[in-house]
C-alpha cells in the first residue's frame, strides 16, 4: 500500500469523524464536505497569495500549515457558528436536507467567487513535505488527537448530555441539559474537524476546487459513519479507512469496481446494521484485552 | 385564597394562574388556576383526556400555554424552557417513560446529575486528579440515588432492557438527579400491582421528606391519592371542577358526577379509578 493512499485514508477517517459528531447526539448532519472545502480554500488561497505562507518555491514551512489549519477550522467552525442556530432546529431528514442545501451554497459560491479560481480551483499549492510519508506522519499525529478527544468525550458531561438527546431530545431538556446549545457544540466542532481537515487535505491534493464539497462527497463520508458504525468514534475510524481504500485496492478489476463497491456498501448494513463497530462487540474486545493484560501482569511473577 | 398576598406571607412554591391551553379546536386547559404550597403532596385527578398532563407539560415547560402564567415563588417562569425550569428546581417523570435507552441505568442518573457535573475543561480533558475525584462524587451519588429505588443492583444493565416497575423508578431517580424542589410525577403507578402501589406510596412519602421536596402527581388510582395526597385537585375537560383536601374532594358532588355519571353513591374513593376510566373517556 503506498503512502498516498494511506494518507487518503487517514484523510477519510478524519471526515468521518466529522460525521459522527453530531451523528452522536442525533443530529444526521451531512455538512463536512461543505467545510472541508471552505478550510481547503483557507489553505489553498493562503499559501498561493500571501508571501508568509507561502515559504520559498514549491515548498512551504509547517508552521505556516499548522496556521492555515488553525485558520481554515476557525472560519468553518464560524460558518457553523452563523447558521447553527436556524438550521438545528429542524431534525431528522429535514437537517440532512439543510445541511445538502448548505453544501451546494457553498459549492457554487467556490465555483463563482472571483478570487477561488473558478470550475480550475487553485493549483501550485505548496508542499510542507517532501514526501506522502510525512503527510500520514502528521495527519496520523491529528487523526490521533480526534480519537483522544472523541475518548475523552465518553467520560466527560457533554458527551453523557449528547448521548441523552440521541436517545430522548425532550426528556434531555426535563433534566435540564441546554439542548440547542449541546447540538451546537457538536456541530461547531464538526465544522471545526473538516475545516482543519480540508486545509491539510489542499496541500496533499496539491490542487483545490469545488468539487471537494459536493453532494457526493456527502454521501460518501456518510456511509463511512453508516459502515463503520455510529456509536462510538472507533466505528467511523474504521469506516474512514475502509471505504476509502476499498476503490483503490480493487482497482485490478477494472471497471467492475464500482460495481463491487456499491455491493460493500449495501451490503454493509445489511449484515452489520449497527455498523461494524457496536458497543457489544466493544465489550467483547475489552474483555479480550483485560485477559490479555493480565496475563501479562502474571507473566513476570513466574519463576 | 387566590391573591391574599398581603404583608410578609412568603409567595407559594408554585402558582398557576389561569392557564389555557387550546390545540386546534381542542381546550385542553380552560382558565385552570393552582397553588402548590411548600413541602405538601398535592394530587392531580380527573378522568382520561381531561388535561392533566397537558397541565404538567405547561409546567415543566413542555408546552407553551395559549394563556395565563406560571409564577416560581412569585416570579413569572413564561419563557424559560424546560431545561431552564429544570434548573430552576422542578423536575418530572413521563407518563409513557422516556428514558436514555441505549444508556446503562447508571448513565442516566449520571445525565440526571448534569447541572451538578460542571467540571473545568481542561482537567476534564486531562482526566487530572481533580476531575476524577469529581467524577469519584458524581458516581457515588447516582448509586446512592439508585439504591434509594432499589435499582443498585442493575446499575450496568441498558435501561431499554429494564422491566416496566423498574423503569418507573429509574425514572423517578433520575429526576431526583437533578436536585429538584418540586417533582412533578405521572401516573407513577401505572402498570404496577398492589403491593407495588403500596410501596410507590411509601417510597413517594420518603423522598419527599428525606429531599425537602414538594410533590405534585397524577395518578389514576384514586384510594393511593386519597392516602397520599395533602391536597388534591380535579380536572375535567380542561376545567379545575374541585381542590381541597381528599375528605373534601371526596364529598364533592361535581367529582362523584365527573367520576359516576350523575347520580353516583357516596363511597366516591373505593372503585373510583376504574369507573373514571370508564365514564370519562372523552378524548
Amino acid at each position: 500500500m503506498d503512502a498516498a493512499l494511506l494518507e487518503q485514508m487517514l484523510l477519510g477517517s478524519l471526515l468521518a469523524l466529522s460525521v459522527y459528531l453530531p451523528l452522536r447526539c442525533g443530529q444526521l448532519s451531512l455538512a463536512t464536505p461543505g467545510f472541508y472545502a471552505v478550510g481547503g480554500y483557507v489553505a489553498a488561497l493562503l499559501s498561493t497569495g500571501v508571501a508568509a505562507f507561502a515559504g520559498s518555491g514549491a515548498t512551504s514551512p509547517l508552521p505556516a500549515l499548522v496556521a492555515e489549519m488553525v485558520l481554515g477550522g476557525m472560519l468553518a467552525g464560524l460558518i457553523a457558528l452563523a447558521i447553527g442556530g436556524p438550521v438545528l432546529r429542524l431534525r431528522g431528514i429535514y437537517l440532512a436536507i439543510a445541511t445538502i442545501a448548505l453544501v451546494e451554497i457553498l459549492r457554487v459560491l467556490n465555483l463563482n467567487l472571483p478570487f477561488t479560481g473558478g470550475a480550475m480551483g487553485i493549483f501550485g499549492i505548496p508542499q510542507p513535505f517532501a514526501h506522502a510519508g510525512g503527510y500520514v506522519l502528521f495527519t496520523l499525529a491529528l487523526l490521533a488527537l480526534a480519537c483522544w478527544l472523541c475518548q475523552r468525550l465518553e467520560a466527560m458531561r457533554l458527551g453523557r448530555a449528547m448521548a441523552a438527546i440521541r436517545d430522548d431530545e425532550l426528556a434531555a431538556a426535563s433534566v435540564g441539559i441546554d439542548t440547542p446549545r449541546t447540538k451546537l457544540i457538536a456541530f461547531v466542532a464538526s465544522a471545526v474537524l473538516a475545516g482543519i481537515t480540508g486545509a491539510l487535505a489542499a496541500h496533499f491534493f496539491n490542487s483545490w476546487n469545488a468539487r471537494a464539497g459536493s453532494f457526493d462527497a456527502s454521501i460518501t463520508t456518510l456511509a463511512f459513519v453508516v459502515f463503520g458504525g455510529s456509536r462510538f468514534w472507533l466505528g467511523p475510524v474504521l469506516g474512514g479507512l475502509a471505504l476509502t481504500a476499498l476503490p483503490e485496492l480493487l482497482r485490478p478489476v477494472g471497471d467492475l469496481r464500482l460495481i463491487l463497491f456499491g455491493a460493500v456498501i449495501l451490503l454493509g448494513p445489511l449484515f452489520f446494521p449497527q455498523g461494524l463497530v457496536t458497543a457489544e462487540r466493544l465489550r467483547w474486545l475489552a474483555a479480550l484485552l483485560r485477559l490479555g493484560r493480565k496475563r501479562g501482569h502474571q507473566a513476570p511473577q513466574a519463576p | 385564597m387566590s391573591h391574599s398576598t398581603h404583608g410578609t406571607a412568603p409567595s407559594p412554591l408554585l402558582q398557576v394562574e389561569a392557564i389555557s391551553c387550546r390545540f386546534g379546536g381542542l381546550l385542553a386547559l380552560d382558565r385552570v388556576s393552582l397553588e402548590l404550597a411548600e413541602g405538601e403532596i398535592f394530587g392531580l385527578i380527573g378522568p382520561n383526556g381531561a388535561g392533566k398532563t397537558t397541565l404538567f407539560n405547561v409546567i415543566s415547560g413542555l408546552t407553551n400555554p395559549s394563556g395565563g402564567r406560571c409564577l416560581w415563588r412569585g416570579v413569572p417562569t413564561t419563557g424559560l424552557g424546560a431545561s431552564g425550569l429544570n434548573r430552576l428546581g422542578i423536575a418530572r417523570t413521563f407518563q409513557n417513560l422516556r428514558l436514555f435507552e441505549s444508556l446503562s441505568v447508571r448513565e442516566n442518573v449520571l445525565v440526571g446529575l448534569h447541572n451538578a457535573a460542571r467540571a473545568p475543561l481542561l482537567g476534564a480533558l486531562l482526566g487530572n486528579g481533580s476531575f476524577r475525584r469529581h467524577q469519584g462524587r458524581l458516581e457515588a451519588r447516582a448509586m446512592e440515588l439508585l439504591s434509594l429505588l432499589d435499582l443498585g443492583a442493575l446499575a450496568e444493565q441498558r435501561a431499554g432492557d429494564l422491566p416496566y416497575g423498574d423503569r418507573r423508578r429509574l425514572e423517578i431517580a433520575r429526576a431526583l438527579a437533578t436536585a429538584p424542589q418540586l417533582l412533578l410525577l405521572d401516573e407513577p403507578a401505572a402498570g404496577m400491582n398492589p403491593s407495588e402501589k403500596d410501596d410507590l406510596q411509601q417510597l413517594i412519602g420518603r423522598i419527599r421528606d428525606q429531599f425537602a421536596l414538594t410533590v405534585l402527581i397524577i395518578e389514576h388510582h384514586v384510594p393511593l391519592m386519597m392516602r397520599l395526597c395533602d391536597r388534591l385537585a380535579v380536572l375535567n375537560f380542561g376545567e379545575r371542577i374541585a381542590l381541597g383536601s381528599p375528605a373534601e374532594v371526596r364529598r364533592d358532588p361535581r367529582v362523584i358526577e365527573a367520576y359516576l355519571g350523575g347520580s353516583g353513591g357516596g363511597s366516591g374513593g373505593g372503585s373510583g379509578g376504574g369507573a373514571g376510566r370508564a365514564a370519562g373517556d372523552g378524548r
